[in-house]
């Protein structure tokens, strides 16, 4: 087995609502997992679990209330992301770490090509290679040329869908973290999509994933991790895993 | 009054200091541009006791004895080519007073402010003459402020508020002055027709715009902004928001941007500093800042914005 890219020990997340008589909200537990190069883990568990937040706190938009979280730079240095500095995860963050959520959170008045250019900008590359790679990616993904120039506000929610995956896949990171990608998408987009996303493993891409579905998780994963309140309760190959996985913790 | 203690040396020093204890840091980042260390403003006199009995824990950012305005203390932070720092708090924080500390509007009472355009950041420019300071402002250092009349003169053409820095920097041929005014005004969008119009004649929103002209006349390397879209009506807010936006995609810039209002904030920055009673009370990423404040007073801020 190859060296880990992400090793996470021990992470426990935390919040305290100083507003709301400083009661504290306990989200993950003491999660500890790697994953290598390459490979496809998908989080699965009930609503509340704690994915979203696990993979939040991998991006450090949460921060960690304890544990490491070591990463393996493609310099070969590793390091831990809770010991940071915060220009240091800006720069980790373009070609690194990525992080596709569920909903596009566009910035008002962008247009299409705009957001995913500016995607592939963040990734390193030039303005003309980065509108050139967001063209393809959207063409990929079946959003129309005539949506291009406009702004992603008056998508709908399939081609937002759509258009944050074209940006989260252009000039893909060592390692990217989806948080149900292809909820929001028709049958005939949601296989686009998914053949994209196990593209990604080919390309060495290490890919942490949240699915709404079975279907999308058995195509994919080759790893799944199972999490309940807040702590990870199994964490096997997907073909060990699967047979255990509750009704309720895979919405269908 | 050199002895006034500093607190927690709490964000930003140098990336090289940071970075935990056994691992070195392996990341790259850019050098700032440029660099802020214990940047103090204190209207009125004071003492050791007006520093530790004043900030969030005391509710006030005033000296109950001597009445003076410990009005910024101990603001650190770095800035490199092409990123964007906000610094957000409700009025009065003294996120504005930092910004005024830098642009040499106001005198700092203390404090370490370096700019890597000048002279490769080996002077503090806190201690330079005024003449010397004032000279920053033509083509090292512009500032976009809330109210147009203190970034423009009012009186004066467009035309002619844009020639004034490029004369400034030693501009002398009124053909190539006018044509980079006109180009400078295609570029934020302010019809060319206007530009012999006098800016008292402009809406608020095109008067934003000249004064962006104005800052940007000589490619300076900073960019400070205070509040660029406060007080105009919300479709011109977002003309002027997009063109910023714009501007900082395309230019190199190292921009501060002051603001309370998160929308601005998060269109515009990746890092935030958040100030109270003039102290900083949280940096963070600015996606972490809206989605995991820590510090009391961010999450009131958060969830106002919120709601």
């Amino acid at each position: 087995m190859t060296n880990p890219i992400l090793d996470v020990r021990d992470v426990s997340k935390t919040f305290t609502l100083h507003n709301i008589d400083g009661r504290t909200v306990s989200a993950l537990n003491a999660v500890s997992f790697s994953l290598s190069p390459g490979e496809h883990v998908a989080l699965a568990g009930s609503s509340g679990a704690g994915k979203s937040t696990l993979l939040r706190v991998l991006y450090r938009t949460y921060t960690a209330a304890s544990g490491s979280i070591n990463l393996t730079l493609a310099s070969g240095n590793v390091v831990d992301l809770t010991k940071l500095t915060d220009r240091e995860v800006v720069a980790l963050r373009g070609r690194e770490l990525g992080y596709v959520s569920q909903f596009l959170r566009a910035q008002p008045r962008r247009a299409v090509i705009d957001l995913v250019t500016r995607a592939g900008v963040s990734r390193g590359m030039n303005r003309s290679e980065a509108r050139d790679a967001a063209a393809l990616s959207l063409k990929r993904l079946d959003i129309a040329e005539s949506l291009w120039d406009m702004h992603t506000a008056v998508l709908s929610g399939g081609e937002k869908q759509r258009v944050n995956i074209a940006a989260g896949l252009i000039s893909p990171p060592r390692i990217l973290l989806l948080d149900e990608p292809v909820s929001a998408l028709d049958p005939e987009n949601r296989e686009r999509a998914i053949d994209l996303i196990a593209d990604l493993s080919l390309q060495g891409t290490a890919v942490l994933a949240v699915f709404h579905d079975l279907d999308a998780i058995s195509r994919l994963a080759t790893r799944v991790i199972r999490m309940k309140r807040g702590s990870i309760v199994e964490d096997g190959p997907t073909a060990d895993v699967f047979p255990h996985l509750q009704p309720a913790e895979v919405q269908i | 009054m050199n002895t006034v203690p500093t607190q927690e040396a709490g964000m930003n020093t140098l990336p090289t200091q940071e970075a935990g204890m056994n691992t070195v840091p392996t990341i790259h980042v850019a050098d700032p541009v440029i660099q802020v260390r214990n940047l103090g403003k204190v209207y009125g006199s004071f003492t050791r006791d007006s520093i530790l009995q004043t900030g969030p824990e005391f509710g006030t950012a005033r000296d109950p004895r001597t009445g003076s305005i410990i009005a910024a203390w101990n603001v650190n932070f770095d800035v490199a080519a092409g990123e964007a720092l906000g610094i957000v708090g409700e009025s009065g924080s003294g996120k504005s007073t930092v910004l005024r500390c830098i642009a040499g509007d106001q005198p700092a009472t203390t404090g370490d402010v370096r700019l890597a355009c000048h002279d490769n950041g080996e002077f503090n420019i806190l201690h330079l003459d005024p003449a010397t300071r004032r000279r920053l402002r033509i083509d090292k250092l512009s500032v976009v402020y809330q109210d147009a009349a203190e970034g423009l003169a009012l009186g004066v053409t467009a035309g002619g508020n844009i020639a004034d820095p490029l004369t400034a920097a030693g501009w002398r041929h009124f053909g190539r002055i006018r044509e980079r005014a006109a180009d400078l005004l295609r570029r934020t969008e302010v019809p060319l027709d206007r530009m012999d119009d006098i800016v008292r004649t402009f809406s608020g929103g095109m008067r934003q715009r000249v004064q962006i002209a104005r800052a940007l006349a000589n490619n300076p390397p900073i960019l400070l902004l205070d509040e660029p879209t406060t007080g105009l009506d919300a479709s011109v807010a977002a003309g002027v928001l997009d063109l910023i936006r714009r501007l900082l995609e395309e230019l190199d810039l190292a921009v501060v941007v002051v603001s309370h209002d998160f929308a601005v904030i998060e269109m515009l920055t990746q890092r935030c500093i958040v100030m109270q009673h003039g102290r900083v009370v949280e940096d963070a990423l600015t996606d972490q800042l809206l989605e995991d404040p820590q510090h009391p007073y961010s999450q009131k801020l958060v969830a106002a914005a919120r709601a």
